[in-house]
């Protein structure tokens, strides 16, 4: 019986929805280790990779590089693009077919013409990341853009600012939001796309880690990079979330009266 | 100070003007209230003299200089106050003065003085989202005066305020009148409030938006300092213009009834 207090306080019974599945995993797991292996095995096998013959770090470290060079260009690039499709017309009308187009291809079926154009390695990974991550980028800052109260825009011309000031004092602190909403996304996509950019094309990185261990039917050792990507991109969206709420210091206050 | 000539407005192919052939004129330190049925283009003509609207046909001027678009020597009280809600309390107040490009500490220096003149330096460092609409448009107020414009325009500023705030707020502009050389021009559709505040009413109409009169309020002043309400010159002016907005509305839905009566049928008998 589940009391009252157990379902006000949570927490136990969370605990123990966790420790249930390991359990049940672990004994049919062992029944045949070859097609799901076992949490113990994983653990196991997580220390051997990560410690033992070092083969999860440099994979590891080499997705990581080329995420985080390639989200940079993408975050730069996809903001000032969205500002200048928001802002200015002319700019809209010549981009907004290949945004759109773009937006709506599945960048992952680039991929081999992006090995004849980039060959496999970190140019390969910097441009899949840019390509998955900078639409999302782009769009939801022009929306941020575009949607910029009227009033505050008639704010910001009522004190004589000019076309800079109204681009900072205004449409861009008001355009925040809408940025990281598309940052957000952003993050999720890039790493969706340098994960199967490795697998499909690459000869390093984590994506090919997990394809090599799937291929020699090595179960638990597959399981360690996919439950580190988990926990990674968990990561991530706490960081675009911890640096949102820097950003946005007004964003949550409670009004005093 | 402001001199507005034969200012008319028409939007897009609509043949009716919201704004007729509208001459006015304010002297420096006049506080001139514009009162009127909606849709009579008194928000228009605010935002025409603040540059925010083109007029398409007239002129205005403060000062003696023409003006066009925004200018220093002009600032908006909103209806909404419009903070900007990333800004606390005295970086909103200092918003016009840094979009002239005063340093830093000079601008804080202005704006807090305003601040401090509205009650609100305790709460400086308070984001929008913190304080009560009352105290967000002081801080509108106190963002308009920081730049030290000659002409304050302010559109209905306490119309979004619960009554005993507003009542609050008028006093505290017309002390801020009395010690400024400031003109004013404020739209309102409260009668109270235009009485209360104004040297001169400029009663308005609809379709086409156009003076129909303007009066001269003598009562003496400060007025927050008796019941200027009891007074049989407010019991007047209160009753005449009331009348005055009474037949216009009534007049008004006669022309409107009569333009339907001039449409062409669509298909003859």
């Amino acid at each position: 019986m589940i009391s009252a207090r157990t379902l006000r306080d949570p927490t136990m019974l969370r605990i123990g929805s966790v420790v249930a599945v390991l359990v049940l995993w672990e004994v049919l797991g062992r029944l045949d280790p070859i097609v799901a292996s076992y949490p113990t095995a994983i653990v196991a096998a997580f220390v051997e990779l990560a410690f033992v013959d070092n083969t999860l770090w440099p994979a590891f470290a080499t997705t990581l590089q080329g995420l985080v060079v390639g989200f940079a260009i993408s975050s730069v690039l996809g903001v000032a693009i969205g500002f200048a499709m928001g802002r200015i017309r002319l700019v809209d009308l010549i981009l907004d077919p290949y945004v759109s187009a773009l937006y709506a291809t599945p960048r992952i079926a680039l991929v081999p013409l992006l090995v004849l154009w980039v060959g496999i390695d970190f140019e390969l990974r910097v441009t899949i990341v840019v390509l998955s991550s900078i639409f999302p980028i782009i769009i939801n800052t022009y929306i941020g853009a575009k949607s910029v109260d009227r009033e505050l825009l008639d704010t910001g011309r009522a004190f004589a600012a000019n076309g800079w000031q109204m681009l900072t004092t205004v449409v861009v602190p008001a355009s925040i939001p809408y940025l990281f909403a598309g940052l957000r996304i952003g993050v999720a996509r890039a790493l969706v796309g340098i994960i199967v950019a490795e697998m499909t094309a690459a000869v390093t990185g984590t994506g090919q880690l997990i394809i090599q261990y799937g291929r020699f039917f090595q179960t638990d050792k597959l399981f360690v990079p996919v439950i580190i990507l988990g926990l990674f991109s968990i990561v991530l969206a706490e960081v675009v979330y911890f640096l949102q709420r820097r950003a946005t210091p007004w964003a949550n206050v409670e009004r005093i009266r | 100070m402001l001199d507005i000539q034969h200012v008319s407005k028409s939007f897009g192919r609509v043949a009716q003007p919201v704004l007729d052939d509208f001459s006015l004129t304010a002297a420096e330190g006049e506080f001139v209230s514009l009162i009127g049925p909606s849709g009579c283009g008194k928000t228009t003509l605010l935002r025409i003299v603040a540059g925010l609207l083109p007029a398409t046909s007239g002129d205005v001027a403060v000062a003696g200089v023409p003006s066009v678009g925004p200018s220093r020597d002009k600032a908006v009280v909103f209806q909404h106050f419009n903070l900007f809600p990333w800004r606390t309390t005295l970086a909103n107040a200092a918003y016009g003065l840094e979009i002239q490009k005063v340093p830093k500490r000079e601008r804080e220096e202005r704006a807090m003085r305003w601040l401090r003149m509205l009650g609100l330096e305790k709460y400086a460092h308070h984001y929008p989202g913190e304080i009560s609409g009352g105290m967000r448009q002081r801080v509108g107020i106190a963002r308009a005066l920081a730049i030290e414009p000659k002409l304050l325009l302010m559109d209905e500023p306490f119309g979004a305020l619960d009554a005993l705030t507003r009542e609050h707020l008028q006093g505290e502009l017309q002390k801020i009148a009395e010690q400024t050389s400031l003109t004013i021009l404020f739209v309102t559709h409260s009668i109270d409030e235009a009485v209360y505040l104004s040297d001169r009413i400029v009663v308005m109409g609809t379709h086409p938006g156009r003076i129909i009169r303007e009066f001269a309020v003598d009562l003496r002043r400060p007025r927050y300092d008796y019941n200027f309400r009891a007074e049989p010159e407010y019991a007047q002016i209160r009753g005449e213009i009331w009348g005055m907005l009474e037949r216009e509305l009534a007049e008004d839905e006669e022309r409107s009834d009569a333009a339907e009566d001039t449409t062409p049928m669509e298909t003859p008998a």
